[in-house]
């Protein structure tokens, strides 16, 4: 764990700031209705996020779900056009067609994040067959909350994935909560990683708070999915800090567990570690205030960009081969 | 004779004669479309079925003769249906698949995998709001394949209902199976209790040829549901029956005979490696062992139920296909009759 | 009394549960994520939480439980949430729901109702905008209810959850919930299968259901102004479908509009526009209009999801292309 350097570390430090900062404006626009929908934040979880995507190359696929920000941003995509889909505008990642929970970025291999509950956890399955067929070293991860448990596409999936042996993990973030519902009140598992040993998938639980903990656990996973052993469920048990989504007033929480937050924090948690290796706490409140700039800056670019031209919206409801387009542009 | 040797072995004679007569009436080109017949897990009707209340709900599948027979519907009325006559349980629309019969709680049939899970546990729901009853799921080994199997076993543990889930696992063995073939279920499980007592859910497994250890497990086992034990599991190791094939059912070395159990032994190799797990065949030399019955008693037996199956088959094909106005019926359900 | 629909969804639901104890609700956030809306539901979660299940996200089992209760002898309500995520239960509620009084030959039926919050919302994308009630209106067996009025909102859910024989899908818009109308609970019920004339006229026929119908009444204000007085057909269900009043309406003022928030092609408004085809034409003064959503699933973007709302301003332009204005 303690085996990165100083500059990974650093880095690590960075991209949690920038998932926090990213979410932050989120948050703010959103309550003044300029970030529309019901946008879902990770706050408090973004050491799951961090800690696996540094384990993956360019070519490994990523799948998530309706609490993707910290997935695409820690997978490589552009703050800006992250933002941009993110407002529902024309630089967006997906020229404002997909909007916060369907983010998509072909090209850092983020291949989808869905709305759907558990929608995404076979079409990583599929992901992962194809490069197993393809007999690449490639990898899918798949990103979904406990909530997702109590879907039977996830247990279709854990099926399949056990059978076929596929270069795929499962990445579960257990916050604890369905969307408004307690862990305890739907289900009488505690732990998700108790469904994957009947399929013969090898799983471990971990804290999913620590960026260091995730990042080596990740790590040792992916190298053995890599190294052809099958599938892996890794489940960080994390804590979401904010609701189910901008405007939750999360009346289900008291206040002693509000206040406990703060311990969990991740950001707060490397910060103490590396004060702790010899950085000074101006170095890292350095680090931190010029990733809030990037990101003020970046979040206010967004803001100026155009809104998609109504003129456009037919476009992308079929691949340009569609035989049917042209009629289908006469006719609507 | 015990009254309860004598009855198993009608029940379970009952059940192979009515199947029989089924490949019969296919074979002939009376009997239309895909149907699957429950040869061979006989006993797992007759010993679940015994240990039932009329008030209970029981839920099938497409392999569902056998429920019928053993909850005690009328064989007629089910050949009718099967033959798609206007007499049949549904007046001809459900046929084999979906054979159901609402007076005896078995109020729909489910033809697709895992279908009938869910209506099973809300089943249980109702049984536990009413304060009476419980539910039995009857279902393959490939249901647990499908989603909606772990939706079912999810919501059941939570909200505590009484349902006996009980997975007859005929399965090809892995060994056997080859590509191109009707897939069996493909699940990594060793024994399907582990996935289930992932969940929580109260597990075993139990033999599928021995209706004696088939009794005592049901007996038990729907007693602690009914008892408020929340859901319970059960995997019945079945032995797949020869003539059990991907297209249509065959009947290898033709109708059984008494005499198998007597030294006899079918032309056909597959079947006489098969009688050695024929939960029939192992409860008669069981009774004769034990001197509970004799050949002439078994005769005798056989001969009520084929008579019976006779009749069946004569008021199926006496009774009418349904008018053409009937297939604008029971879309809807008349609303004069609410409340 | 002036009440707002998700009022009389509420005081529907609360009713139905003190009337009869077979009423069940499996899942019980009615009101989505409309925080005053679900309010409203507090009476009901005060008194009768006993009979509000608590569920895991597992839309397939709790649709399926819902008709297997229903079977024997429950009256349950499943909240699928989002309209959207019926299509996690559609092998349930198309394949088992709606086939299964058919076929057991009439022997069982299945009293339950699936309810959807439905429609677009506003930046819901296209994961969480569906209207199903034309997909699902090629399901025979299943009712489609789409209130459209507080009234029905009221109405039609304490018929559905009291009186249904039927499997029902209630399908009630996310935006409908702020709309008003005149209820007086003494007064019989339009029979379910009705549909109501919200505004008489004489020049144009706007035929709507659910979320249109609000859309509908205010182009017909719009269009009174210039003097053109057209009548608003709510439809208030989708099945049955009130053929009968769609062609007398249309019988009286020889032009139609209608205003459906259904894809296009193959949606409820084509449904429509074949029935006056095969059994009205001779009424028609001009062209059918069709006011719907274009073959395109829901954009994100507020700018790309108004080019394919169903608007009043649309409506309104129909109605005079219609008119041949």
């Amino acid at each position: 764990m303690t085996d990165l350097s100083l500059k990974m570390l650093h880095r690590f430090y960075e991209q949690l700031w920038q998932i926090r900062f990213f979410e932050g404006h989120v948050q703010r626009l959103a309550a003044s209705g300029e970030v529309p929908g019901f946008p879902h934040l990770s706050t408090g979880q973004e050491a799951v996020a961090v800690g696996v995507c540094a384990n993956l190359t360019e070519g490994d696929m990523l799948f998530s779900g309706h609490r993707a920000h910290g997935h695409v941003l820690a997978k490589g995509s552009d703050p800006y056009a992250t933002f941009c889909e993110v407002i529902g505008r024309q630089d967006g990642l997906c020229q404002g067609r997909g909007g916060s929970m369907h983010l998509v970025d072909v090209s850092t291999g983020m291949l989808g994040a869905t709305g759907v509950v558990a929608g995404n956890l076979s079409l990583a399955a599929g992901a992962a067959w194809a490069a197993q067929v393809a007999n690449k070293e490639k990898i899918a991860v798949v990103f979904f909350g406990d909530g997702a448990t109590g879907s039977g596409v996830f247990h279709e999936t854990l099926n399949l994935a056990g059978l076929w042996q596929l270069p795929l993990l499962f990445v579960c973030e257990n916050n604890g909560m369905a969307e408004f519902t307690g862990r305890e009140e739907h289900s009488d598992v505690a732990k998700v990683s108790a469904f994957a040993a009947p399929y013969g998938i090898s799983a471990q639980t971990i804290d999913g708070n620590d960026v260091l903990v995730v990042n080596a656990a990740a790590r040792s996973a992916i190298q053995g999915i890599r190294a052809g052993s099958g599938p892996y469920l890794l489940e960080c048990m994390t804590y979401r800090m904010a609701g189910h989504y901008v405007g939750d007033a999360q009346h289900y929480r008291s206040k002693e567990e509000m206040a406990t937050m703060k311990e969990k924090d991740p950001i707060e948690r490397l910060r103490l570690h590396l004060l702790a290796k010899g950085d000074s706490a101006e170095e890292l409140e350095a680090i931190m205030q010029r990733v809030k700039a990037e990101m003020t800056a970046v979040v206010d670019r967004a803001r100026k960009a155009a809104h998609p031209d109504p003129a456009t919206v037919m476009d992308y409801v079929y691949s340009a081969d569609f035989p049917g387009r042209e009629e289908n542009a006469k006719w609507n | 004779m015990s009254a309860n040797v004598s009855s198993n072995l009608a029940a379970m004679l009952k059940i192979r004669r009515f199947e029989e007569q089924c490949i019969a009436m296919a074979r002939a080109g009376k009997l239309p479309g895909h149907y699957h017949v429950y040869i061979g897990q006989e006993a797992t009707a007759v010993a679940a079925c015994a240990a039932l209340k009329p008030e209970d709900f029981l839920f099938s599948t497409w392999r569902n003769h056998g429920h019928l027979l053993a909850r005690g519907a009328s064989p007629g009325k089910m050949l009718a249906e099967i033959l798609g006559r206007s007499g049949g349980y549904a007046g001809g629309k459900s046929g084999t698949l979906h054979l159901s019969a609402n007076d005896l709680g078995m109020p729909t049939t489910s033809a697709l995998v895992g279908g009938s899970l869910p209506l099973a546990t809300g089943a249980a729901l109702a049984c536990k709001r009413q304060g009476k009853g419980i539910a039995v799921a009857f279902f393959g080994d490939a249901g647990l394949e499908e989603g909606a199997f772990y939706e079912s076993m999810i919501i059941a543990q939570v909200w505590q209902v009484p349902i006996l889930f009980v997975c007859e696992n005929n399965s090809i063995p892995p060994k056997d199976r080859k590509r191109g073939q009707y897939t069996s279920s493909t699940l990594p499980a060793q024994r399907l209790g582990d996935v289930t007592q992932s969940l929580q859910i109260p597990s075993e497994a139990v033999d599928g040829t021995d209706l004696t250890a088939m009794e005592e497990c049901f007996k038990r086992l729907t007693a602690e549901v009914r008892n408020g034990g929340g859901p319970r599991f059960v995997e019945v190791c079945c032995s797949r029956w020869p003539g059990n094939i991907m297209t249509w059912p065959e009947l290898p070395g033709g109708d059984w005979q008494i005499d198998w159990a007597f030294g006899g032994k079918p032309d056909v190799d597959a079947m006489v490696a098969w009688l050695s797990s024929d939960p029939l065949s192992l409860y008669l030399k069981k009774q004769l062992a034990a001197g509970a019955l004799d050949r002439t008693q078994i005769e005798a037996i056989d001969a009520a139920v084929k008579k019976e199956m006779t009749g069946a088959a004569q008021f199926a094909l006496d009774s009418a296909f349904p008018e053409a106005s009937e297939a604008y019926r029971h879309v809807f359900a008349a609303q004069e009759s609410a409340l | 009394m002036k009440i707002t629909f998700a009022e009389g969804l509420a005081q529907a639901i609360y009713e139905a549960m003190a009337a009869d104890s077979r009423v069940v609700l499996i899942g019980s956030s009615f009101m989505g994520l409309n925080m005053t809306a679900r309010k409203l539901m507090e009476p009901a979660v005060r008194d009768y939480s006993d009979r509000m299940l608590v569920t895991p996200i597992s839309e397939l089992a709790l649709a399926g439980a819902g008709i297997g209760a229903a079977m024997c002898g429950q009256r349950p309500v499943v909240d699928l949430g989002t309209g959207s995520f019926i299509f996690q239960a559609f092998a349930q509620v198309v394949n088992e729901a709606a086939n299964i009084h058919y076929m057991s030959g009439g022997q069982s039926k299945a009293p339950v109702t699936f309810y959807c919050l439905a429609g677009m919302r506003g930046m819901g994308a296209a994961q969480h905008s569906h209207r199903t009630q034309a997909m699902l209106g090629q399901v025979p067996g299943l009712q489609i209810l789409t209130p459209g009025g507080a009234d029905d909102a009221y109405q039609l859910m304490k018929w559905s959850l009291l009186k249904s024989q039927n499997p029902t899908v209630f399908i009630c818009h996310s935006l409908l919930f702020t709309e008003t109308s005149e209820l007086d609970p003494n007064e019989p019920m339009l029979p379910v299968g009705r549909a109501r004339i919200r505004r008489q006229g004489s020049d144009v026929s706007i035929i709507a259901s659910s979320i249109t119908v609000p859309r509908a009444m205010a182009a017909a204000e719009l269009l009174e102004k210039q003097g053109i007085f057209a009548e608003v057909v709510d439809l208030r269900t989708v099945v049955p479908l009130d053929r009968e009043t769609i062609l007398k309406s249309v019988a009286k003022t020889g032009r139609a509009v209608i205003a459906d928030e259904c894809h296009k092609s193959f949606g409820v408004a084509a449904e429509i526009a074949a029935t006056l085809a095969e059994d009205g034409l001779s009424f028609l003064k001009a062209p059918v209009r069709r006011v719907v959503v274009p073959d395109v699933p829901i954009p994100f973007s507020q700018s790309l999801e108004e080019e394919l709302t169903v608007s009043t301003e649309k409506i309104v332009a129909a109605a005079l292309q219609v008119l041949g204005r």
